[in-house]
């Protein structure tokens, strides 16, 4: 029974192609960034995580980018990077 | 000195209640707030508030370092005769503050 | 053992994989908060069922309608229809929900229909609290307008101010904390500033306030003493600003030191959590949701999530950023929560732009996590739009705030 049970789930796994489950805070960056607006999804993991530190250290000057990298982690900038490399 | 805003009616009919209505700006500094750099900032506050009619007493408030930044006292009064409302405030520091006000009972 | 706990470490698998029906999440409340959690849920896990009940066939934004008001964009520009909803697979439900029964899971619609929920999350914004305010009413309000619902409201406001002869007095009353959109007033106040300036410059601006400190005050002020002196006067709670009843019949504002006439009246009143949210007993004595801050499952009542508006998120705004990053966060809970797993913490963000002239926009940004059962402000992020900004920056920040509104009404509602 606990073997099938196992054999469901991978199933059911592969039907539908369940995303990976976003990091902390990357879901709000499409509040601001979308097609019409200097786009970010499916950018290059690198691309986007040393974009990021650079706004957050203020090495690159941002209006707002800056503000909100601030509250983040390098470990979290680099786990949204990866995940923000991977959205369509 | 602080500047007060205050609301009493101009005339009133005897044996009316009015309401009175100041508000003085002062930070009322509680004395347990420091700075940045750690140091306590002295205690400033308004500690006492008198208000008379033709010279009797209506209202005497002892206030405390708990009550927030400029304090907005509304009380009532019953209108008896014409004459000259007083108000008094006293700031830690020992300054006061004296408004007037006058009133026509009919 | 192990296989439960195989099945724990995939919680959206494990939903799907065992229950028959799909799980059903009913959705109140089709604006910034409750559009953009439909959508959320159904990209997290396009199995849950996901229905959207909205009493509006179109939804009108309120972000950008004070340039409704003066002029600098029309009414159309803020409407939004449920076509994308549709579309991203979610059952659109055009109706008032008017009753929740927690124990059994269901909701009522004005027209008596019943929708059953495995999860219900509510985003019914604000509702103004007439009672709060002695003289206003909804009849007051259609001579003293409070265009903090747009819509009609709106408009009506923006015909006023056409209307209003030069050298006329406009006045505007603030309400205390808490309040939808807490930099709004003061956007508000400038673009009217600015279309009396162009316009009608012998006019004047009376600002009353139930505060003294307000959302981005040094960049508002600075900006108010550079592009609107002797126009625009803001009169703080110290100050004697406080709107404690208003006349509709002599269009007057009274506080508790004298009282204001106005040629033209802008009453912006205290507020509520949406009457649904009452109703379903989510709301406390001080009519706004308290909500845990990782899944905005209320705190009085299991099942129910609250975002938006109508919710206490702690160090967040009321703002429709906020309401559509906390979908976001809510939607992803929920589905864990359906699969049986504990929802993670989140991290959210939120920036509200402002205009305070066409080419000058400032902004405020916070980032947010759970302390002690309240979101609260990361330190050391966030904070305003520097104050000795060149003009440059301030022409960009106006262009990143259209921009903005563009992306987020597309990502809500396209
Ligand atoms: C003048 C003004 C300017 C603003 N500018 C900005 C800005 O620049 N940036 C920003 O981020 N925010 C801004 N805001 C704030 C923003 O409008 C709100 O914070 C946002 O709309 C909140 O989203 P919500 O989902 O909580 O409520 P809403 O967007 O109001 O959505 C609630 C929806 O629920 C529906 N509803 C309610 N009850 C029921 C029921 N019982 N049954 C069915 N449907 C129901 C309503 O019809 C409505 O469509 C502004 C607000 C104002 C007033
Ligand atoms: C409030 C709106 C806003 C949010 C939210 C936001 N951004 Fe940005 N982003 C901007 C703006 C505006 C710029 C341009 C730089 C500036 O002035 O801040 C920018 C620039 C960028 C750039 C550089 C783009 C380029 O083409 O050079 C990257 C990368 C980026 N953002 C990534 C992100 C990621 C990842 C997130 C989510 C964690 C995010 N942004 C959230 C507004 C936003």
């Amino acid at each position: 029974m606990m073997k099938l049970l196992v054999l469901a789930v991978v199933v059911s796994m592969g039907a539908v192609g369940f995303a990976a489950e976003p990091p902390p805070g990357a879901t709000t960056c499409s509040g601001c960034h979308g097609p019409s607006f200097m786009p970010v999804n499916g950018r290059a993991s690198a691309d986007l995580s040393s974009g990021m530190e650079a706004f957050r250290s203020g090495e690159r000057p941002s209006t707002v980018m800056g503000r909100l990298m601030k509250g983040f982690s390098p470990a979290e900038i680099q786990a949204i990077a990866v995940w923000i490399a991977e959205q369509k | 000195m602080a500047r007060v805003l205050i609301n009493i009616p101009k005339e009133a009919r005897k044996g009316e209640v009015i309401e009175i209505k100041v508000l003085i700006s002062h930070p009322m500094e509680s004395g347990q707030r420091r700075t940045d750099s750690g140091q306590v900032i002295p205690r400033k506050i308004i500690n006492k508030f008198v208000c008379t009619w033709n010279g009797d007493e209506v209202l005497s408030v002892d206030l405390f370092p708990a009550i927030a930044a400029n304090p907005f006292l509304s009380f009532f009064a019953v209108a008896d005769v014409s004459g000259t409302i007083s108000m008094t405030w006293v700031d830690d520091d020992g300054a006061t503050q004296t408004e007037l006000a006058s009133i026509t009972v009919t | 053992m192990l296989g439960r706990r195989s099945v724990l470490a995939m919680p959206f698998l494990a939903r799907a994989a065992f229950a028959q029906a799909a799980a059903r999440v009913l959705v109140i409340g089709g604006g910034f908060g409750g559009a953009s959690a439909a959508r959320a849920l159904r990209r997290t896990d396009p199995n849950v069922d996901v229905t959207l009940v909205e009493s509006s066939p179109v939804f009108t934004s309120c972000p950008f309608s004070n340039e409704v008001i003066v002029g600098l964009r029309e009414i159309g520009q803020q409407r939004f229809g449920y076509q994308g909803i549709t579309a991203a697979g979610i059952h659109m439900v055009q109706g008032t929900a008017v009753s929740v029964d927690p124990p059994t899971r269901r909701v009522t619609l004005n027209d008596g229909s019943v929708l059953g929920y495995d999860r219900l999350i509510l985003s019914p914004g604000i509702d103004i609290a007439y009672d709060a305010l002695p003289g206003y009413s909804e009849a007051a309000a259609e001579v003293l307008p409070h265009a903090w619902k747009a819509g009609d409201q709106t408009l009506l406001l923006r015909r006023q101010l056409e209307a209003m002869p030069d050298g006329g007095s406009v006045v505007i009353s603030a309400p205390a904390n808490p309040f939808r959109c807490p930099p709004g007033p003061y956007e508000r106040a400038s673009l009217i500033a600015y279309y009396l300036k162009t316009n009608k410059p012998k006019s004047k601006l009376l600002l009353l306030d139930a505060k003294d400190t307000f959302s981005k005050q040094k960049l508002f002020m600075s900006a108010w003493a550079k592009l609107y002196p002797g126009l625009l006067e803001w009169v703080s709670l110290s100050d004697g600003g406080k709107v404690v009843r208003v006349d509709a019949s002599t269009r007057s504002f009274e506080t508790e030191f004298g009282s204001h006439k106005a040629d033209v009246g802008n009453v912006i009143p205290p507020q509520r959590a949406g009457r649904i949210a009452v109703v379903a007993g989510v709301t406390d004595k001080t009519g706004w949701c308290p909500i845990d801050p990782v899944s905005f499952e209320s705190r009085l009542v299991p099942g129910i999530h609250v975002i938006g508006d109508a919710a206490v998120a702690g160090a967040m705004p009321k703002s429709a950023f906020a309401a559509n990053a906390q979908a976001k966060a809510c939607a992803l809970a929920v589905v864990r929560m359906l699969g049986g797993a504990a929802p993670v913490e989140p991290r959210l963000v939120n920036t509200c732009y402002s205009l305070v002239a066409p080419d000058y926009g400032i902004s405020v940004a916070g980032v947010y996590r759970p302390v002690n059962g309240l979101l609260t402000d990361i330190e050391g992020a966030g904070g305003t739009s520097p104050i000795d900004a060149p003009p440059e920056t301030r022409a960009l920040e106006a262009e990143y705030a259209n921009a903005w509104f563009k992306t987020l009404t597309s990502d809500v509602f396209a």
